[in-house]
């Protein structure tokens, strides 16, 4: 993607008024593209943090920024991208004219670019370095009854393209709260070798203890911070300080078997050329003339 | 060319200035930041990196996240060193977040205002019984949550509803006022010396307001309760 002087990016994310760690991959990423200079400017918003998506509104001047590039930080389409961040942030549709001229583009979530295979992928190599994937299960975790949420179809695609390219002795899908559970992966899985990584957009209390406890590779629950509000933020921090180690430990042994966990794939500093991928898979859309020229000055 | 936002903080930079919790000084180009506080003490930990404000954000002296960057919680212990006017504005947008931006807009008159009413009613899924809050829930939770000195450190331009009445009447007048610096009710005697302030202002109604005006028609929040001895009343605001 080329350079565009007059051209921002804004990427969406949640956000979280508990998990510290819930907006820092997206200002991670925010950060990574800034330094690539290919955009003006480059801002975040959060649905639950600040800016909100109603300061983003404010974020670019009108008079050097003409288009604003927004990317949902999202695994999936569902509620947040489909009413939320169109409602809050005003949009027509997938493009929107302001009144002061800027032009504003709505471009799909990062979760739903192609390259997310390739990414999964790298992650799971990465985690089970060495170990052949022939003698290994890849297990790719989503929540699972997520209201209006597509995360689970999200992370069944992902699965049925990985095992399409029949690397792995089984590529699997498993769930949190809907069958087949998460729990149950000594049953689902055969080989001797399985990686298990969660198809979030950060880490938090899913990755860090849910998960971990159904697998059991943590004994207990940590308090849990289901109910929004300031009076459990000091429950979130308490737990955080150790929550990362988890992903320290592989391959954890049980039965026998030898288990991957990987953190959660939206913390994979990749995120940040699919976020860039997905502004120009928006204008190779919307104007394909223009974007044949851009893709080819990648 | 720099942008509105940059020319908006080129124009309020002085040689010591205050956005929110923290104390700015400019040494001909150069910026040193600092908790308000600690003016005088040497900070234990020096940064040197934009990109550092958030991690020095993120939690209150006690180690607890701060969800809200405007409440007055900023922790404190740290200095943080900048070569450049870009590098600022980086770090500010860290630390207050949006902020600098609808300070522009409200500089060139662009900055629309939301009322709250208009916020909560076009809510949907989980948020959308919050609209149901009692104008006197509004005046109390208002009055409580946004307060200066323990709830948000913003400046609120925003009413209650396309009325103009006033968000609540429980916050002092200078809650409002966007000429004045909403820390200063933190101040104790002999705390930092006063410098000019640029404003942390709030154009619309925040998704934690929304989120405990939910809380107040369920049921579940404190917050709406008139009581003068629980959390203190606008009197309580100096």
């Amino acid at each position: 993607m080329t350079s565009r002087s007059n051209s921002a990016l804004l990427i969406v994310g949640h956000g979280s008024t508990v998990n510290s760690d819930s907006s820092p991959p997206t200002l991670t990423h925010a950060a990574e593209i800034r330094r690539r200079k290919l955009f003006a400017e480059v801002g975040c918003a959060f649905w639950k943090e600040e800016p909100s998506l109603r300061d983003a509104l404010f974020l670019f001047d009108p008079e050097s920024i003409r288009e604003v590039y927004l990317v949902p930080n999202f695994i999936s389409e569902g509620y947040f991208t489909q009413t939320v961040i169109p409602r809050e942030l005003e949009l027509n549709g997938r493009i929107t004219k302001r009144s002061n001229g800027q032009i504003w583009k709505y471009c799909e979530p990062v979760g739903n670019h192609p390259l997310m295979t390739d990414l999964l992928l790298r992650r799971a190599h990465e985690i089970a370095s060495g170990i052949p994937e022939s003698e290994t299960s890849l297990l790719i975790v989503a929540h699972g009854t997520d209201l209006n949420e597509n995360s689970a179809a999200a992370a069944k695609r992902e699965a049925e393209k990985i095992r399409a390219l029949g690397k792995y002795a089984a590529v699997l899908n498993a769930y949190m709260e809907e069958a087949p559970l998460v729990s149950d992966w000594q049953k689902l899985t055969k080989t001797a070798n399985v990686i298990v990584v969660p198809f979030f957009i950060s880490d938090g209390l899913h990755s860090y203890e849910d998960i971990p406890r159904l697998l059991g590779i943590a004994s207990k629950r940590s308090t849990r911070l289901r109910s929004a509000g300031r009076s459990t933020a000091r429950q979130a921090t308490n737990s955080g300080t150790t929550r990362g180690e988890i992903f320290q430990r592989n391959p954890h042994k049980i039965a026998g078997r030898s288990l991957f966990y990987a953190p959660s794939i939206g913390t994979d500093l990749g995120f940040a050329d699919i976020i860039i991928e997905q502004a120009a898979k928006f204008d190779s859309e919307a104007y394909p003339d223009r974007a044949a020229k851009l893709i080819a000055k990648t | 060319m720099p942008s509105v936002i940059e020319r908006a903080l080129q124009a309020a930079l002085t040689d010591r200035f205050h956005f929110g919790q923290i104390l700015i000084r400019n040494t001909n180009g150069s910026f040193v930041l600092s908790h308000r506080d600690d003016e005088v003490r040497t900070a234990p930990q020096t940064f040197r990196n934009a990109e550092e404000a958030v991690e020095i954000a993120k939690y209150d002296d006690a180690g607890n996240y701060r969800p809200l960057k405007t409440a007055p919680n900023l922790r404190h212990g740290w200095r943080l060193e900048l070569a450049t006017l870009d590098e600022l504005r980086r770090a500010l947008d860290y630390f207050y977040p949006g902020r600098l931006a609808v300070f522009a807009a409200w500089k060139n008159e662009q900055l629309r205002i939301t009322p709250l009413r208009e916020t909560l009613d076009r809510q949907s899924g989980m948020y959308r019984i919050a609209a149901k809050i009692s104008d006197e829930q509004i005046d109390n939770v208002v009055g409580n949550f946004c307060r200066s000195d323990s709830g948000c450190l913003r400046t609120i331009l925003w009413k209650r509803d396309q009325h103009s009445t006033i968000a609540s009447t429980k916050l002092p007048p200078a809650k409002f006022d966007p000429l004045q610096d909403q820390t200063t009710v933190l101040d104790g005697p002999g705390s930092a010396t006063p410098a000019t302030a640029i404003p942390l202002l709030c154009q619309e109604p925040c998704n934690l307001l929304v989120a405990e005006c939910r809380k107040v028609v369920k049921g579940e929040s404190q917050l709406s309760d008139a009581i003068p001895n629980a959390f203190g009343t606008a009197t309580g605001e100096k």
